[in-house]
């Protein structure tokens, strides 16, 4: 029996170090000259970036609306010669300020609202100071099924009435079906139900959640699919992806005005809102491969921006945020 | 094992320490669960929003505001798993006879690797199944106006089909276990092949086969992926298996996959959610366990 202790305790003993030992592999080594990929010509004030030289992962996550636009940009990092790996984690705003926040996880936390004061306490706590960067604008889009006939404009008053206390459509407006309807948003964490309960709402989400037949997910995807499924479902999330899906899907104008460039830049489309990513400065100075993708981020964006389904955002706020990153970095 | 012991040789010593280590280990971990569980759904509890009746007999629930009953989650789930058990059942115990009964040695070589691939398949790909085929289907048999895109039976059907290589290989074994002079008994008394399998194997392998048919509830209860993907992902209190309607696994992954903060209310839910689930399969499991061991006793 002795021998039989003896033998385990010598078991633990070759075992636990060899667990140690996996973990600090992990340490990251840095490089002689850290800022050794600034090159090339400057943008707007922003050092120029060689991808090819940038080393080191990058881990963001946050908004699925902010999401296509991130994984744009991050794919022509990588096509430009970036060897590292980029995490983005679509997980809704709030989810992206919790783990920038509280957990500290991320490097970047995607956002399709402003980071809430709230969060930049619970941010001042574990010693980080949220910097904001503003890359581009969303229209908010409601959407129905292109099946459905008679829904083409919406103004704000019955937006409420849909997505909240009417059951059938009929009882929002007499002309149309009396069929159920069968409402698809966003998840409670992401900015797009915050932004919703905002404007529609007054920011009470009470009226949107006691809603009947209602669907939520954090994957907009899923909504799409939903929307599409039948003639009597509405559901609204980012621009981007109803641009993915115009073919089996129908925008519905807000008070009479088309989510299109030209109203989202005058300001007459009534559900505009900005798209933001946030880091931090000592983030960017210890990891310069943060500093590095957010350069380039905010250098390109607009030659992505519309591509991805996304409106650019007006020139002083993203000058705004290359002004950030310069201060961020000590330049 | 004891003259294993007894003799004492270090060789045979470090082996035999290295496995104890890792039995050891799981069920470690299975306390480690079980604790982590039960001390994140006290915060649930403790609440003051929160009372346990309320969360057992509450027909609503949305967590963000306040409605904490889950009786639509269980309701989802039942109705799943029945739907689920009503066609892996039947399906899976005609293929457990067949196989164990009737099929010659030669279709057995045929069907049993079929059967195996069925059961390796990931079940994110049951989950698409569900969605961009048996959706459809249902949708094109009984109309689109009645079943929606997300619908419980969709998952259920699918999940039947996610069960059957399990229901048919357990009961295969089951029916197998029946002592050959029990067939021989009944075929000396005239009994048909038809007779005999019905009225003495199917009887006389009836602990086994309820034990494979509990187990297979218990995975059908837990079963995620399928009903994250294709059941729906709003609570909904209904019976319809048409309608749209989440169940405690849905629910738990759309929360976890970032849908709330840590340390609120809505997160701390799905530790709760977690233990009555933990709770409903491990009480299915070991009945399932006490029937199987009797039915062992019986024969041996």
């Amino acid at each position: 029996m002795t021998k039989r202790i003896i033998v385990l305790l010598l078991a633990i003993m070759v075992v636990l170090p060899l667990m140690a030992g996996g973990s600090k592999e992990s340490t990251q080594a840095t490089q002689e000259n850290p800022l050794a990929w600034m090159e090339g010509p400057s943008v707007e004030g922003l050092p120029g970036v060689n991808p090819i030289k940038v080393t080191g992962n990058i881990i963001t996550a946050g908004s699925s609306t902010v999401f296509p636009l991130s994984e744009r940009m991050a794919e022509r990092f990588k096509e430009e010669g970036y060897s590292g790996t980029i995490t983005i984690d679509s997980i809704g705003s709030g989810a992206g300020f919790e783990r920038f926040t509280v957990a500290g996880e991320t490097d970047i936390a995607n956002a399709s609202r402003a980071i809430k004061p709230a969060e930049i306490e619970n941010a001042k706590k574990i010693g980080r100071n949220p910097i904001e960067f503003r890359v581009g604008t969303d229209a908010l889009a409601v959407t129905v099924s292109s099946d459905n006939t008679f829904l083409k404009n919406v103004s704000m008053q019955q937006l409420g009435q849909i997505f909240s206390t009417a059951q059938l459509w009929s009882d929002v407006d007499p002309s149309w079906p009396a069929q159920p309807i069968q409402r698809f948003i966003p998840g409670t964490d992401s900015g797009t139900f915050d932004y919703f309960a905002e404007e529609v709402f007054n920011k009470q989400v009470e009226p949107l959640l006691a809603a009947s037949n209602l669907q939520m997910s954090e994957d907009d995807n899923i909504l799409v699919q939903g929307i599409e499924g039948s003639p009597y479902a509405i559901g609204f999330f980012g621009y981007a992806y109803y641009a993915e899906n115009a073919e089996a899907l129908h925008i519905v104008d807000i008070e009479g005005v088309q989510a299109s460039a030209e109203n989202v830049d005058n300001g007459t489309y009534p559900l505009a809102r900005p798209l933001y990513i946030y880091s931090d400065a000592t983030i960017m100075n210890e990891k310069p491969q943060v500093a590095a993708f957010i350069d380039f981020y905010l250098s390109y964006v607009n030659e992505e921006v519309v591509g991805v389904g996304y409106f650019p955002a007006n020139k002083e706020a993203i000058q705004k945020g290359r002004v950030a990153w310069l201060e961020a970095m000590g330049m | 094992m004891t003259s294993l012991s007894r003799r004492s040789r270090i060789s045979s010593l470090i082996p035999q320490t290295i496995m104890f280590l890792f039995a050891l280990i799981s069920i470690v971990i299975t306390l480690g669960i079980a604790v982590i569980l039960i001390t994140e759904s006290y915060l649930f509890f403790r609440d003051p929003a929160v009372n346990v009746w309320g969360f057992l007999t509450g027909k609503e629930w949305q967590p963000m505001i306040d409605k904490f009953g889950f009786l639509p989650l269980l309701n989802a789930t039942l109705t799943t798993s029945v739907i689920a058990m009503s066609l892996g059942i039947p399906v899976g115990l005609s293929v457990a006879i067949y196989l164990g009964e009737y099929a010659s040695d030669r279709t057995r070589a045929i069907l049993k690797p079929v059967l195996e691939v069925l059961a390796g398949i990931p079940t994110i790909v049951y989950g698409y199944f569900a969605l961009t085929f048996m959706t459809p289907l249902l949708r094109s048999i009984f109309g689109e106006g009645v079943v929606e895109i997300y619908n419980t039976a969709s998952a259920g059907l699918v999940i039947g089909i996610l069960v059957l290589p399990m229901i048919a290989t357990m009961a295969e074994d089951a029916i197998g276990a029946v002592p050959k002079e029990l067939r021989l008994a009944s075929y000396a008394l005239g009994g048909t092949k038809l007779e005999t399998t019905f009225k003495v194997v199917i009887p006389a392998a009836l602990s086994g086969l309820s034990a494979t048919f509990l187990l297979a509830l218990s995975r059908a209860i837990g079963e995620t992926m399928v009903v994250a993907l294709a059941a729906g992902a709003g609570p909904n209190l209904t019976a319809n298996p048409f309608e749209a309607a989440e169940t405690i696994t849905g629910y738990i992954v759309r929360i976890s996959g970032g849908d709330v903060s840590y340390n609120s209310v809505d997160y701390n839910s799905i530790f709760a959610l977690g233990l009555v689930l933990f709770i409903i399969t491990f009480t299915l499991n070991l009945i399932s366990r006490k029937i199987s061991n009797k039915f062992h006793q019986e024969y041996e």
